[in-house]
Order: structure tokens, then sequence, then C-alpha cells
């Protein structure tokens, strides 16, 4: 390996680093604005200067120098000191000194470098300029005085989200970043700009001036609003959710988060259930919760368990899943499900690699051809969606889409929109076929819109035949993915709440209810499931936080907890298991689920043998070991892919939609809240934008 | 006041060595509507900038912003006949003048400060709950 | 002084046909297809031996410079560009060349190619220069139609030659920039490395060459190298273009030997300073980026690199903008600190916010409203923006600056004087004796 000194100090480096890297190697701190890790290297900002032997005698920009062996970089010389002092100066003097009006104020990279590193007094005496703020939508906040010109909004927006919608222009001191044409930025990963942005620049809208860093407590959370698991910090004030960062992991969001998942979160403060209600004549009204489980134990009081039916939600965490599993399974209830209507991944007895994106987030980017089938990514993980297009850009795979054409922000082969072009790749026809048949490390991405529809055995059928076909299961490599939408079926999954012996799954039930054979319906913050269903006479328990479509049904709502409000465990899609902790407390009255359903169980009889959640997570680990290795995604192994072979019908022409149509309204958090509301009008006025669009059919 | 305060407290009217001073050096200028009496020195002896210092024993609390505006600019050498010889001209618009009340029961607050006088701090909605 | 058979631009003043048959008679084109087949190692060797350094400004060897492309063509195909954005303030050498002379430089440019093994060449000509294009390309298909070049040409080397129009920045005018405009991206300087000659035009290995050095390399190759060699002095041969103005009796452009006197210069081909050469005041020898050089160093001033790099200046251009006596020098350095802050790209710190303090505080020493630190605090700005910056446009814009508060300090501080003892200073005429009158 190659050796540079640093600062008098010997530091091992692999070839192709850079020297500011080289730096950080050796534990010199070098400051900078523009440079990122994650974004192409723009060395405009010049705060990153140092001498470099041999070279020129003048300081050199250490982000985009690359490293050479024997090399003498020293960062703490008077001239760098000098350099250093300059530039900061530089970038002070048409900086607006509103630090005490600033949200960044705090956690701003200029306040904290030009501490470090700048001058103590201005001699600057001349007229601050200053810039027109741009409107740039419902999340981006602007006060463009602020800006440094380090380019690292540009360089995201062109770069990792893919939606060119933000650039720079002007020149010399005139130079302004802005949106084209004073539009919005519409992509679902804008609000990484607000982090990207070193100054208060670009700040978030819906938390402008509610708080500072330093009042906010900050939790270490997961991401619910999609099935990637995203880690997040939650930031909150008493008991508010204030906001929410990413946090950095390689393996799941690198350091990422989509717009939903950050903005979310004011629907946590609106049309929340905070008592139990019981309907009288007709009329939901508030009760205690005494009175609430009096309402269920009479109903419940002698039913039959083959009428009662439970259905679980996209939220949920699995501790209070398996609280209310074992309880149903106690009373003989049969009819469980977590699924949509008509969904057929993950029925009982099938192998759990069949229900999981085996090869992992960071897996995927070693996979050579990509087949997407059924999906949307941009709407479905948008996150997971900028690691397909650094894929496309590095040109290490080539993609295909069986579904709609859409701007993915990378080019695809659309290789039809029905599924009668899954026959024809599993004859093999088609250029694509000899990509998928080349392909060394073959992947399929199957969304679960194309698994819950009336003819989704044939296409579960078919997929299953391209896999085979392909070797996409093969030593060593496992392409198999399933695209989830919500971040609590697999836990759920995991669990077994699926139909039991002889139970019927989601379509039967809510089929039943209509028909009046159900007479009882527990829904835990399923409202999607129940949305559009008609319950008939069904006597329907609603267990969630949001009032939304389930509640509106409810013959009795118990109010449970938020995923902020209650510690819990969730699953994302690559199996990976993982906790987070209490943030703030239940609204009003509302409980944590596992605690309802063991409150619930002792009313009726069948008292659960866990008093607290660690008694309850020692039961879940021992049913379920699966649950006992947290933070860890299993390694991509291969399952029988005949095992998911089933009779079936003729598939349908219909076309292959991805499961999310509206990108901001997934779910209940989502739909109560404001931004998400702003987001998505702005959205459906949008023309959209086809430039990455490169269809090549 | 009485005897007690006047020896005791410095905060109450004049002290008792200014009132001392005043009867010594000192000449009688006015009196303001609000009972604060304004002196002269009889000479500029002990002045720091060769004009006659001037001086103002206040009724009750001893608390400047209570001088009206025109016997301010007495105090302050802006003008040198005392409101007392040639009064101010009073216009329609003018209110009535009052010291500043920071501090005390009638200082204002803006709306939406933390005690506000309504009363105790409202009862902030940390989040709306649904209504069926 | 340099005779007239010793002369490569014989058409400089147009007074000739600038068309194919005219350039003819001037001897273009004649043994084109012999030096091409001595080979491509040939002709860098010559360009070598001649010591032909660049004429855009900075004077780095161009043979040298050829020399680094790729041996052989690999995956990617090489490129030639040729810098005919010529913006630099006092500088006017590249149209004259572009417009009455366009075939030496479409002959420079297929040998360059030849040379690097290019097939194709991109002159990038300013915004501004409308009729130069024009002439360019009626010129350029001339040549097609003649099969000098374009495919299957009579030399025997295919190459296509294009013009693309600039939109007339400074800025595009520095190389990497220059390609980032050609490619159709917004005209801001790459960073080094990598270099052209690795990763250049659409990422292919690529030279960019000045108008001046492409055009005279027919002539050095068909009179040879030692002729070139002879004028001037050592490491600082040839001819060169020199562009006279401001305030000389006859300002004009003319093709000189390297390393001739200032003296010799002004006095011969610039008619004197106006007003005799006692009226010098300044003289700025290589267009508006380098630093001036007061009269008395003008006295035995030699042009050329070395000549005027060890009087703290540089050739530049080789844009030689006289001033005397009449001459407010502090607004006349105000102004081209204005014209850098114009045209300043943006992209990095130093040059964007610098240019504008270092004009914002000149224009206030115009007239004398600043404090005497402040010239202390602008040499020490100029500084921090020298030698900080991706691009060279930075030192461009700092060395006029450092120039004058190193030469004319004390006309400053005067003004300075004056304004605040509140007398009024002659905006024209601030020279230490009229300031005195005044």
């Amino acid at each position: 390996m190659p050796t540079a000194k640093v600062n008098g100090q010997e530091v091992e480096f692999e070839n192709g680093m850079t020297v500011l890297q080289v730096a950080e190697l050796a534990g010199e701190e070098i400051p900078r604005f523009c440079y990122h890790e994650r974004l192409s290297i723009a060395g405009n900002c010049r705060m990153c200067l140092v001498e470099v032997k041999p070279g020129p005698p003048k300081p050199q920009a250490s982000c985009a120098l690359p490293a050479m062996d024997g090399q003498e970089i020293t960062t703490n010389s008077p001239k760098v000191k000098k350099a250093r002092e300059g530039v900061m100066e530089f970038l002070l003097i048409n900086h607006p000194l509103d630090c005490p009006i600033c949200d960044q104020g705090g956690e701003c990279d200029l306040q904290d470098q030009a501490m470090a590193y700048g001058r103590d007094g201005s001699r600057f005496a001349e007229n601050k300029r200053a810039v027109e703020d741009k409107e740039m939508g419902p999340i981006i906040k602007t006060e463009m005085t602020r800006c440094i010109q380090c380019t690292r909004c540009v360089r995201f927006i062109t770069e990792v989200a893919g939606s060119p919608q933000i650039g720079a222009t002007g020149r010399g001191e005139d130079l302004e970043i802005t949106t084209y044409l004073e539009s919005a930025v519409t992509s679902e990963l804008s609000g990484n700009v607000i982090d990207l942005c070193p100054v208060g620049a670009l700040t978030s809208k819906p938390y402008a001036f509610q708080a500072r860093p330093w009042e906010l407590k900050k939790h270490e959370g997961i991401d619910v609003m999609d099935a990637m698991g995203s880690w997040i910090r939650i930031d909150t004030r008493g008991p508010d959710v204030m906001r929410v960062l990413p946090r950095q992991n390689d393996e799941i969001n690198e350091e990422w988060l989509s717009d939903k998942s950050r903005y979310a979160i004011d629907g946590l403060r609106t049309q929340r259930l905070d008592t139990p209600y019981v309907r009288q004549k007709g009329k939901l009204k508030p009760a205690t919760w005494d009175e609430a489980f009096a309402a269920i134990e009479s109903q419940l009081s002698g039913a039959d368990a083959k009428t009662i039916g439970a259905i679980a939600g996209d939220l949920n965490e699995v501790e209070g899943l398996k609280a209310a599993l074992d309880l149903f399974r106690s009373l003989g209830v049969q009819n469980t499900d977590c699924r949509e209507a008509g969904a057929v991944y993950g029925a009982p007895g099938a192998p759990r690699e069949s229900y999981l994106f085996t090869c992992g987030f960071e897996g995927l980017e070693q996979a050579d051809a990509v087949l997407i089938i059924g999906s949307n990514p941009r709407l479905e993980a948008p996150v997971l969606n900028a690691r397909l297009r650094k894929m496309w850009l590095k040109g290490s795979a080539e993609i295909g889409l069986v579904g709609p054409v859409m701007d993915l922000t990378y080019g695809y082969d659309h290789l039809g929109d029905e599924a009668g072009a899954l026959e024809d790749l599993a004859k093999g026809k088609g250029a694509f076929a000899k990509v998928l048949k080349a392909a060394k490390r073959p992947a399929l991405i199957i969304g679960t819109g194309a698994l819950s529809r009336p003819d989704a055995a044939a296409i579960l059928n078919a997929i299953s035949e391209i896999a085979q076909k392909y070797k996409v299961v093969r030593e060593g490599w496992s392409g198999w993915n399933l695209m989830h939408t919500a971040a609590g079926r697999v836990g759920a999954l995991d669990l077994g709440f699926v139909p039991g012996k002889g139970g019927m799954d989601t379509a039967k039930m809510l089929a039943a209810a209509k028909a009046g054979k159900l007479s009882t319906l527990f829904v835990l913050g399923a409202d999607e499931a129940v949305a559009d269903a008609d319950l008939g006479e069904s006597f329907v328990v609603y267990v969630g936080h949001h009032g939304d479509a389930g509640a509106s049904k409810a013959n009795v709502i118990l109010p449970a907890a938020a995923y902020t409000e209650k510690p819990g465990m969730y699953v994302n899609m690559e199996g990976r298991v993982q906790a987070m902790g209490r943030c703030v407390f239940p609204k009003g009255e509302a409980k944590d689920d596992w605690a309802i359903f063991r409150a619930l169980s002792e009313r009726l009889g069948k008292t659960l043998p866990y008093d607290s959640l660690a008694d309850l997570r020692a039961r879940l680990i021992a049913d379920h070991p699966t649950f006992g290795r947290l933070g860890y995604a299993p390694e991509p192994q291969g399952f029988d892919l005949t095992a998911l072979a089933s009779k079936a019908s003729k598939i349908s022409t219909k076309p292959l939609t991805g499961a999310v149509d509206n990108f901001y309204f997934t779910n209940a958090i989502a739909r109560a809240s404001q931004t998400m509301a702003t987001c998505a009008k702005l959205q459906s006025e949008a023309q959209p934008t086809n430039a990455n669009a490169k269809v090549t059919a | 006041m009485g005897v007690f305060s006047k020896i005791f407290t410095w905060w109450n009217g004049s002290t008792v060595g200014t009132s001392w001073t005043l009867m010594r050096r000192g000449r009688k200028v006015g009196q303001d509507e609000f009972g604060n009496t304004y002196f002269e020195a009889r000479d500029a002896k002990d002045s720091y900038d060769g004009r006659k210092r001037r001086y103002v024993t206040y009724t009750g609390y001893a608390e400047p912003s209570k001088i009206p505006p025109e016997w301010h600019a007495w105090m302050h050498y802006i003008t040198d006949v005392p409101p007392s010889e040639q009064p101010l001209a009073r216009q329609p618009w003018e209110a009535d003048h009052q010291p500043n009340f920071t501090g005390s029961g009638r200082a204002y607050r803006p709306k939406g400060a933390i005690v506000h006088d309504t009363g105790a701090q409202k009862q902030q909605d940390h989040y709306q709950a649904w209504v069926p | 002084m340099l005779a007239d058979k010793d002369r490569i631009f014989l058409n400089l003043y147009g007074r000739q046909d600038w068309g194919l048959e005219g350039a003819r008679k001037r001897g273009a084109y004649v043994n084109v297809k012999d030096m091409l087949d001595l080979g491509h190692e040939w002709v860098i060797d010559q360009i070598k031996a001649s010591g032909l350094r660049g004429r855009g400004g900075a004077g780095f060897s161009t043979g040298l410079k050829w020399s680094f492309m790729p041996k052989e063509v690999k995956d990617r195909p090489h490129y030639l560009v040729v810098n005919a954005d010529e913006s630099e303030p006092g500088t006017c050498k590249d149209r004259e060349i572009m417009r009455h002379d366009p075939h030496l430089l479409i002959e420079g440019c297929l040998v360059a190619s030849f040379a690097m093994k290019a097939h194709a060449c991109y002159i990038y000509i300013r915004g501004e220069y409308v009729y130069e294009r024009e002439i360019l390309e009626s010129a350029i298909k001339e040549a097609y139609d003649a099969k000098l070049i374009g495919k299957n040409n009579v030399h025997g080397w295919d190459f296509d030659l294009y013009v693309h129009h600039g939109g007339g920045a400074y800025i595009c005018g520095e190389e990497t920039a220059l390609l980032e405009s050609l490619e159709g991206k917004k005209g801001q300087p790459r960073l080094k490395p990598p270099f052209p000659a690795g990763a250049g035009l659409y990422g292919c290995p690529t030279t960019v060459n000045n108008v001046e050095s492409i055009a005279v390399v027919p002539t050095i190759l068909r009179r040879g190298a030692d002729w070139f060699a002879g004028f001037g002095r050592e490491n600082n041969t040839g001819t060169k273009l020199y562009c006279l103005s401001g305030h000389i009796n006859t300002p004009c452009n003319v093709e000189e030997a390297m390393s001739i006197s200032m003296k010799d210069l002004l006095e011969h081909h610039g008619g004197g300073v106006r007003g005799g050469w006692g009226n010098l005041k300044a003289v700025i020898p290589g267009g508006s980026s380098v630093p001036l050089i007061p009269a008395e160093q003008c006295e035995d001033a030699i042009m050329d690199f070395d000549g005027l790099r060890d009087l703290r200046s540089g050739l530049g251009t080789a844009g030689v903008i006289v001033m005397d006596q009449s001459t407010d020098v502090v607004a006349a350095i105000a102004r081209l600190s204005y014209f850098y802050k114009h045209e300043s790209c943006g992209q990095c710190t130093p040059c964007r916010e610098g240019t504008g303090w270092m004009w914002r505080v000149l224009e206030r020493m115009v007239e004398g409203k600043a404090e005497m630190s402040e010239i202390d605090l602008l040499l020490d700005v100029a500084g921090q923006v020298e030698g900080h910056t991706i691009c060279a446009l930075g030192d461009a814009a700092a060395w006029p600056v450092q120039g004058l508060i190193r030469h004319f300090r004390h006309e400053i501080e005067e003004r300075i004087t004056k304004y605040r003892s509140g007398k009024a200073v002659h905006a024209v005429g601030a020279s230490k004796t009229s300031v005195e009158v005044a």
C-alpha cells in the first residue's frame, strides 16, 4: 500500500484516495463546504486547502487532489492557516450575520468552521450582497442571501435524486442557485438538500422557526413510511415530534431519506385518537377503557370463533401483533391476515426468503441485470430507487421494467405494460432475455402490486418460471426480491399473522363481512384494507392511532400509539429486524398496542402470559428466533422456487401497476399530514418531467 | 413619606444627604405635574463641564422615566428656560406622560407572551384529536 | 527589427486577398503533404526544437504540450481545440489572423492535428467576433472545396474542422472552461488534474492551443526550426504579434522578433509615446492580466517571457497598453478590476467574492475615500485570491492590483490625504504634479 506523510505522520492509504481522505485517515480534520462523500467533487469552496510536497508552491484543494505515494501533506502550517482564514473571510463577506434568526443556527457548518478556522473580526466595509429568495415548494424554505454557492444541492438533485430541478444561473458575484422558472422541487428526495446545505440557505419549511437544535431531545428510530426501515433520528421537544432526520447506514439508506419519512410527522399531531369510543345508537361516543372493553366482551361472549376475524395494518410493530395474535389464537380465531386483499406472497408455510428482498439493498448493487416487475421503486422506496440510479449511472447493471412507463430517474428497457411480457421472458423471447441470460447476478424486483390482484397466482407462477429459467437464485447469489411498501408487513409475516388452519385471508374476510357471515372484525390499523370495503353488519373493533377510514367504520375504537410513541421492533423488506424506543408518550388515553391486547385478554379470561414488554419480547424470541438477531440482514439465501408454483387461472391483460398510487398518502399518518397534502397537490399540478425517462422499448 | 423612609430608604424621594446639599447649594426651579421637584445649583463650582448642575427629587419612588419630556429637555441642557417659566405648547394629539412600566404589573405584554395579562398561560394544544 | 522576409503573417493588415488564392500566393499549403509524410514525431520534434512557447498568455512550450498527448489512439479519439476566444483587454492579434489570414490557421490546425493524431479540430471563436467567424467559415469552406481538408483530402490525413461560436464570456478562454462550454455546459473551469491531455473534450485526450501558436506552425516547419529559433533570446525564441494600444502615436498590431526592447517597440512601431518618452507613466506589457511596469523600468524592459518576469510582470498575450502622464492609473486599474469582477465565473470562493471586494475598495480609492490601512488590506485581499482558485482568473484579477500598489502606492496615499484634507481631487490627471497644482 502506498504511504504518505501527514504533518510528519506516516499513513498508509489505498490507491485512488484523495489528499483530504488521506488526511482524515491520519486524524487531521480538514474543513470543507462543497465536498461531500456521496456527491461528485466540485472543489469550488476552496476551504480544504493544504500544502502538498512535491507540488506547486501554492496551497492545493485537497478534496480534488489524488494522493500519491510518498507525498508530504501539511495541514497545520501558517500558510494553510492563512489560506483558510482568507477563504473563510471571503465566504463571510457576503454572508448575512443573521444567525440569531436563522434556522441553521447551532447546527451550521459555516458557524462552526468560522469559529475554528476563521479570523476574529471583519475587514469588509462595503455593502453586502442580497439575493432574492426562490420558491422551492412546500418542503424547502430558501434564504438565498445566505447561500455560499457550494452547489451541493445542485449536485444532489442532478446526481442522486435524478430530477435536475435546481441549478445555478449568473456568474461571478451574481451566481445564484435557483429552480428552473421558479418551479417547485418535486423530487421525493428533495428534503435531503436541506441536510446537505452547509448554511441556512435551504432550510426546512414545515420546521421553520419551530425549535433550536439544542432544545431538542434526539432519539434514534426506524422509519415506517416505507418498508426499507431507514435509520432516522427523531427530534422531540416536550410531547411533540419536531422533526425527523436520517441517520447514516450504508446498508440501508446511506444518508438519504424520503420526503414522506421526514415530513409526514405533522400528521402525528392531527386526527389523533386519544380516547376510546363506543358506538351507541349509530353514533360514536367517547367512553372509558372499561366501557370499551365491556362492549367487546359482550360482543365476543358466545360468538363462534369462525366468525371472528382480524386484519393487521401497514404500520404495526411486532410486539403488538404478537400479543394480538396470541390472544386471537387462544380464542380459537384462525381468520387472521396482515396482507392486502388478494395477496399471494407469504402464504402460510411459504419459505421466509420468498417474501424478502433477499439480496439486500447493498447487495443489489452487485447485480448486473435487474428486472422490475409491477413496481414503481421511485414511489415505493425512493431511497432504494436512488441506489438503482447509482447503479445505472455507474453502468453496472441493465435494468428492465414490466409495467406502465414512468419516470424512474434512470433509463430502462420497457418490456411491456402487461404480464404477457413475463410469459415472453419465460420463453426466452426479446432482447432483455439475452441480458438476463448473460447476467452473472440477475435480480428481480417484484412489486407487491403485481402479487395482490385476482390473477396474482398466475403472475407468481410466471415470475417463478423466469426466476428458474435465468437462475435468479444460484450458488452464492439470490436475486429474488419482493418490494414491500408496508413497514409492518414482513414482521407480521415472520410472526405468522396469516390465516391459521382453515382460516380466511383478507379478501375472504371482507367478502364474509359483506355477506353478513362475519360477526366481529378486528382492524389493527388496517385502514387501507377496509377503506373501500363494505363491512355489512359486522361489529368492527378498530385499534389504531389515527381517525382514518377504519375508525369511522368502527363500533369500538381502542386508541393506540403511533410509531414514535411506543417501543417496537420492525422488520424491513430485507428481513432485517430493527428496534426503536419510545420518543414521546401516546396521546391522551391511548396505550401501547401490546398493552391493549394484554388488558383485553385479561378481560376476556384468556390472560396472556406476559406482564411487561421485556417478558413479551422474551416470549417472542423464544417462539420466533429470527427476532433475536437485531440489526442484521439475513445472508442472501436461496430457496426452492418450485414451491411457489400453484394452480392458477389465466393472466389478465391489466397493466402491472405498482402498489403505490399516491406517494404522499400511503398511510394514516401521511394522510393526516398537512405538508403531505400540499406536496400531493403540487405533484398533481406539476407537469411530469421526463428528462430521464430514456425508454428503450 | 415618613421620617423612617426618609432616613433609611434611598429609593423614595431624596435622601437626607441630597436634601441637605440642595438646601445648601440649590435653587428650586419648579415642579411638574407628578410633583417631582427640580433644582439648579447656585453656581458652577462643582460642575463637570462649566454648566450649573441640575437636580430632580422625586415624589415617591425614584424612577427617572417619571420626568415628563419638557423637564427631560431641561434636565439634559436641551433648553435653558425651564418649562415652569415657559411651558411647552400642548398639542391636541399629545398623550399624558407615563413612566416606563417595565417590571411592574402594568408592563406591556405582547400577544402570545407567556405571562399574559388575561391570566395564566393558556393550555397549548399539542395535538388535535379526531372527532367522529 | 524583423525583416519583411522573416514575417509569418504576410497579410496582417488585410491589404491582400484573405481567400485561398491569396493565401496560396503567400505560400500557404506548400509542401504540407511532404511535411506530413515525415511523420507525427517529426512535427512535434521540430516544434520542440523551434522553442515555440504558447502565445495565449501562459507561455508553456507548445511542443512539450503536444507530446503529453497519448502516443497511440486507443478507444477514445484525440481532439485539437483552438482557443480563439480572444477576450483579454488590450489584445487583438488572433482577430487579425482569423480575418486576414485564415488559411494559415486552417493549415496549422491540419498540421497540429496530424502531429497529435487527431482527426477533428474545433475552433472556439469569441462570441463578439461575428465578422471573423464568417471569414473563417468561408475560408474553411474553400479549403473543403479544394479538398485541402476533410475526408480523403490531398494531404492524406482525414481531418474535419469545426467552428464553434461562443457566447462572449471571458472565462471561456480558460482552456477547461472552454471545453465545458464546447460540450454545451456552463462555462466554468474544471479541476485539474485530470489535464485535458488525459481527459478533455468529452473525456477524450485533447490539446487546447491559442490561434497564434497554431497559425505559426506550418511556417516553422517550412522554414525550419532553426530559422524560428534564431529570433530572440534563448527560451524566448521566434516572432510574436504585439498589440500596441493606448497613449502612443500609432497604435497597431505588429509582428516582431521576441526579446525586442520595449522602447524600440514603442518608438519604432508605436510612433513613440504621446508627448515624448518622458511623458510615459506606465505600461501594461501583456494584456490586462499582468502587473503594470512604471516608466523608469520601461527604459530597458525586454519584451519576452523571462525579461518581463524579472520585472515581476509578464509577457502574457503581448497586448501592450501604454499610459502617459495624463492617465489616472488608479482609475485604470479599478476599471480592470471591474472587468474581472464582471467576468468571474463565480464557481470558487476567493475569485467570486474577492474580485468584487477589490473592485469596490479600488473604486473608493479613485476618489480617495478610503483609509490608509485599506491599501495594505487590498494587498492582503489580492494575496488571498492569488493562487487559491481553480483557474488562473483569480491570479489575473489579483496581479494588476498588486502591480498598482507596488508601483503607485504613493499616488493612492496622496489621494486619501487630499480627500481627508477636504481638497478636491481631479478625477483625471491625478499624478504627483497635478495634485499639487490642485
